[in-house]
């Protein structure tokens, strides 16, 4: 037998094992895979778990920081009654994409849009310029990434101050991050319980701001715990080759 | 230095002082103010207030308790302790003891101006209203559209129409314009006050200007530090400063140029009577800077009870009870919110 024909024959045998050579996944690889969605699945339930516990701790901070503003402005001044009734437009949105990358096609990603102009008249969503999920939801990776690495930690019970929360905020370049329009539209947006607004109610602001982030960023892991969730259920009920 | 009030001031108002000294001995104490700490529930704190003179004010009030009730009825009793004590003054205490409430005045109609401007229906403002600083004509504040009006339809008539006159403008009311609005009047009633205060002469005045001179200092600090980051510019800032007290007018003068807390601090420490204050905040701090300017002020106002035949006792009493007042409040909001922890943030003891 020459050495072509020991080939083909080799390939032939490997052939008759009943998978065709481009359909055969190895069992090891399988399990591998499997490992990766089960993997994928509980770093995102722990992410979810911590946003949660972070969401409680920061809306705690909130509350206790607004309370310490209407100790101090008077109960009168900061109330229900101050909101403005007038009709405005929302500084900040929440709009749902849905994935197009392979891996997660028709998972919903939620992205916040803060401190857009109030000024700007009401537009026809259809003509806000298309912003890239991809690009989105890298941005929100990377502040998830940040949220947990630093929550990994353990940290929890411990708030930071909003000052300090500021100052972190501007080294690692978050969302978070204090620019002039974004401070004008939370000035503007405080001004209904006085246009010159103490620092304590500007922390309040600043704590229930970062609630809503960590909201939009629970839903987006939620939605990719889920998505995992499903990869798990259905690996479990394939049958094992 | 003081005339002879010793001999004449009993003849009109020594029953007034007696009685206000009287309300003075019923302040919370220390040893209240921990038990209250100690409450799990709203309840509870009811429960501890009943045993004090708050006690017939939250008797009749309903369970679940907010705290909003029961600022609400302690205030209410500060505001029947006051009508006693105005329906039993002659002049010239009966006009001091007015003078007192103008603040609660100025803030009631800012706070109905402000509501309008939001669309916000007027008697659901009123309801919000300071009761000590109502007067008749406050719910027609809701037809005016400019200061102008303001002052013509409604505030002429009142005893804030002396403190309208830099203030009078054809400008359409927004959110700045009132807010500069509120601290001119806050600084015409304050000089004011001050100015009558000199006027009475004797120990009255000498205690009442340091109570008045620190409000105020108080004030320019407050509105310099609000102002940062915000529209206000450095004209209009020191604008809104009081014309007396220790900062008039070289503090001011730095004040109105600050751009952040430290620099506001840098100013202030050059003030003896400031320095500790300051010194009890650390660096780029300034959510503490409420309480320490607490402390000071009750020092203060404890040390006019110190002396007889003044009126300073009365102002002293008032202000007294609304730090009670503000204390109560904090510590309900705390004990609502389980966060015990925090009590001593903001809690300020007066003996």
């Amino acid at each position: 037998m020459g050495e072509d024909e020991a080939i083909a024959k080799f390939s032939e045998d490997q052939n008759d094992d009943g998978v065709s050579e481009s359909k055969a996944v190895p069992v090891e690889d399988k399990e591998s895979i499997n490992d990766k969605n089960v993997e994928k699945f509980l770093d995102s339930m722990d992410d979810y778990l911590i946003l949660v516990d972070s969401l409680s701790s920061i809306l705690r901070q909130g509350w206790l920081e607004l309370a310490s503003a209407r100790h101090s402005m008077g109960a009168s001044r900061i109330s229900a009654s101050s909101y403005d009734m007038k009709y405005h437009s929302a500084a900040t949105t929440l709009q749902l994409q849905h994935e197009t990358a392979s891996s997660d096609v028709g998972q919903p990603h939620f992205v916040l849009r803060k401190w857009e102009s109030s000024d700007s008249p009401k537009k026809d969503p259809s003509d806000s310029p298309k912003r890239d999920p991809c690009e989105a939801k890298l941005e929100e990776d990377k502040w998830v990434q940040s949220v947990s690495s630093g929550l990994r930690i353990r940290t929890k019970g411990t708030s930071e101050s909003s000052e300090s929360r500021e100052k972190k905020a501007e080294n690692t370049g978050s969302p978070l991050s204090v620019d002039g329009h974004a401070q004008k539209e939370r000035l503007k947006a405080l001004s209904m319980f006085g246009a010159l607004a103490p620092p304590k109610l500007r922390a309040a602001q600043l704590s229930f701001e970062t609630a809503l982030e960590t909201l939009a960023d629970i839903a987006n892991v939620r939605a990719s715990l889920l998505r995992a969730y499903e990869q798990v259920q259905k690996e479990m009920e394939s049958p094992i080759q | 230095m003081y005339g002879f009030e010793a001999l004449t001031f009993n003849i009109h108002s020594g029953y007034l002082e007696a009685i206000v000294r009287g309300h003075r001995s019923g302040l919370l104490t220390a040893a209240d103010y921990n038990n209250l700490c100690q409450c799990e529930t709203l309840d509870d704190i009811k429960m501890h207030l009943s045993a004090t003179e708050y006690g017939p004010y939250l008797q009749n009030e309903p369970s679940p308790l907010h705290t909003t009730t029961i600022v609400e009825k302690c205030t209410l009793k500060l505001v029947d302790e006051y009508k006693h004590m105005l329906s039993q003054a002659t002049e010239p205490l009966s006009t001091f003891l007015q003078y007192i409430t103008y603040g609660h005045m100025i803030d009631n109609v800012v706070l109905i101006v402000t509501g309008t401007l939001h669309e916000r229906d007027v008697h659901e403002l009123l309801e919000k209203c300071h009761p000590l600083g109502m007067f008749d004509s406050i719910a027609t504040l809701a037809v005016a559209q400019n200061m102008r009006e303001l002052y013509r339809l409604v505030l002429v008539d009142t005893p804030l129409a002396p403190y309208f006159s830099e203030c009078i403008t054809s400008e359409d009311l927004d959110d700045m314009n009132i807010e500069i609005m509120r601290n001119t009047l806050y600084k015409a009633y304050l000089e004011d006050f001050y100015d009558f205060c000199q006027k009475l002469g004797g120990a009255t005045a000498e205690i009442m200007s340091d109570l008045l001179a620190f409000e105020a200092d108080r004030r320019a600090v407050n509105i310099t530090i609000n102002s940062i980051g915000t529209e206000l510019t450095r004209d209009d800032r020191r604008k809104l400063y009081s014309n007396f007290g220790l900062l008039y007018p070289y503090g001011h003068e730095e004040l109105a140029v600050c751009e952040d807390i430290d620099q506001v601090r840098g100013v202030m420490e050059k003030y003896p009577p400031y320095q500790t204050i300051f010194a009890k905040l650390s660096y780029g701090e300034s959510q503490m800077l409420d309480k320490a300017f607490y402390e000071e002020e009750v020092k203060r106002l404890c040390l006019a009870f110190e002396q007889q035949f003044h009126y300073g006792v009365f102002f002293a009493y008032m202000r007294l009870r609304e730090q009670e007042i503000r204390n109560l409040m904090w510590v309900s909001e705390c004990v609502a919110q389980n966060q015990k922890s925090r009590v001593h943030d903001s809690v300020v003891f007066i003996f």
